[in-house]
């Protein structure tokens, strides 16, 4: 796939600014943006993405709640989910990678961390 | 105590006779203190509350370090590119002296080549400043996350002080005020089951504190 679709959720308008900057620089211009889990699954059954970018400690529906929606969504579940979070505890990883996610970045991260995870899980889903 | 007597009292306190009398009264305030806290069941709220504070402390040092770390990157950044787009701007007024002079020559003697490749590393070393420029703002979203817990904290204090003031207020006071609507059930730190930004890693053993720790976790999983 040439264009991917991301769709970045995080519920700091800085964080999805950023995130959105960088998927640019690195190729990936087409994005959108939701501050939490219940916009972003809106948006996500009201239109197509093909990647989604997630924070976890959000409002309303945080990102394992998040993920746990799209993966229970016969229409969603093949998306790969890439959580940045802030959280570091091992235990929030290991349940990250045993609900689907894709693959799990700790904030603060590198412009290089970010493009290297994209890069690899579009491959592996046969999406670059 | 009537207020004409503890007047009277403050009053004496001020020559040496009185102050075994000031200490006993304080004594006492005291052990009412102590015993109305552990009457209402209150002294170990706030207690574990008090535990907190030290934790506070150190997310708002931890706010003060992330801050000044992100000022710092960003002005260091700045500066290098203003270091560069100064002698960029000399090597073009350079550039236009040796065209107006002999352009024929500037080409030949390769100039125009030279400038025009220092050209595109400093646009890319410009661009890398400002990428980096970008990423110290991720501070907002680190910092934001450890506030919003400082200030659950200090509700949850508010709120306990709150209700010990309206379970020691006189019966004639309290017939008139109703506790807060958090009072009842107040808000615990313990509520909210993510834990943030890492504030201290050397305080705990169950975190990572680098994304080659996460690649090396999720490996060992199998992912």
């Amino acid at each position: 796939m040439a264009n991917p679709r991301f769709l970045v959720v995080d519920d700091f308008s800085t964080m999805r600014r950023i995130v959105r900057n960088l998927l640019k620089e690195s190729g990936f211009a087409d994005a959108d943006e939701a501050e939490d889990g219940v916009v972003a699954l809106q948006k996500l059954r009201a239109s197509n993405f093909d990647f989604v970018v997630s924070d976890i400690n959000m409002p309303n529906m945080n990102g394992f709640q998040l993920l746990a929606e799209i993966k229970k969504d016969e229409k969603l579940k093949h998306i790969p989910v890439l959580m940045v979070t802030a959280e570091a505890r091992k235990e929030d990883i290991v349940l990250a990678a045993q609900q689907g996610a894709a693959g799990y970045i700790v904030k603060p991260f590198t412009k290089a961390t970010l493009e290297d995870k994209v890069i690899h899980i579009l491959k592996k889903a046969g999406l670059a | 105590m009537e207020p004409s007597a503890s007047a009277h009292n403050a009053g004496d306190a001020a020559s040496p006779d009185a102050a075994p009398d000031v200490h006993h009264k304080i004594g006492q305030l005291t052990r009412q203190l102590h015993d109305a806290l552990q009457e209402l069941g209150l002294a170990e709220k706030l207690q574990g509350t008090a535990g907190e504070l030290p934790d506070a402390k150190s997310r708002l040092s931890y706010i003060a370090r992330l801050t000044g770390e992100a000022a710092e990157k960003v002005l260091n950044r700045v500066d290098q590119a203003k270091t560069q787009h100064d002698h960029i701007g000399a090597q073009t007024r350079h550039m236009i002296a040796l065209l107006v002079a002999d352009p024929v020559a500037a080409v030949a003697k390769g100039h125009i080549m030279n400038f025009l490749t220092d050209l595109e590393k400093a646009n890319s070393e410009v661009d890398q400043h400002l990428t980096e420029i970008m990423m110290a703002q991720d501070f907002h979203d680190l910092t934001g996350q450890v506030i919003a817990r400082v200030v659950n904290l200090a509700t949850v204090i508010e709120d306990q002080l709150v209700e010990l003031l309206i379970q020691t207020a006189p019966p004639e006071l309290q017939s008139r005020v109703s506790p807060p609507a958090s009072a009842a059930a107040p808000l615990s730190v313990d509520d909210v089951v993510l834990s943030g930004p890492v504030v201290d890693a050397s305080q705990s053993t169950d975190v990572v504190t680098s994304q080659s720790q996460v690649d090396d976790l999720l490996a060992s999983l199998g992912f």
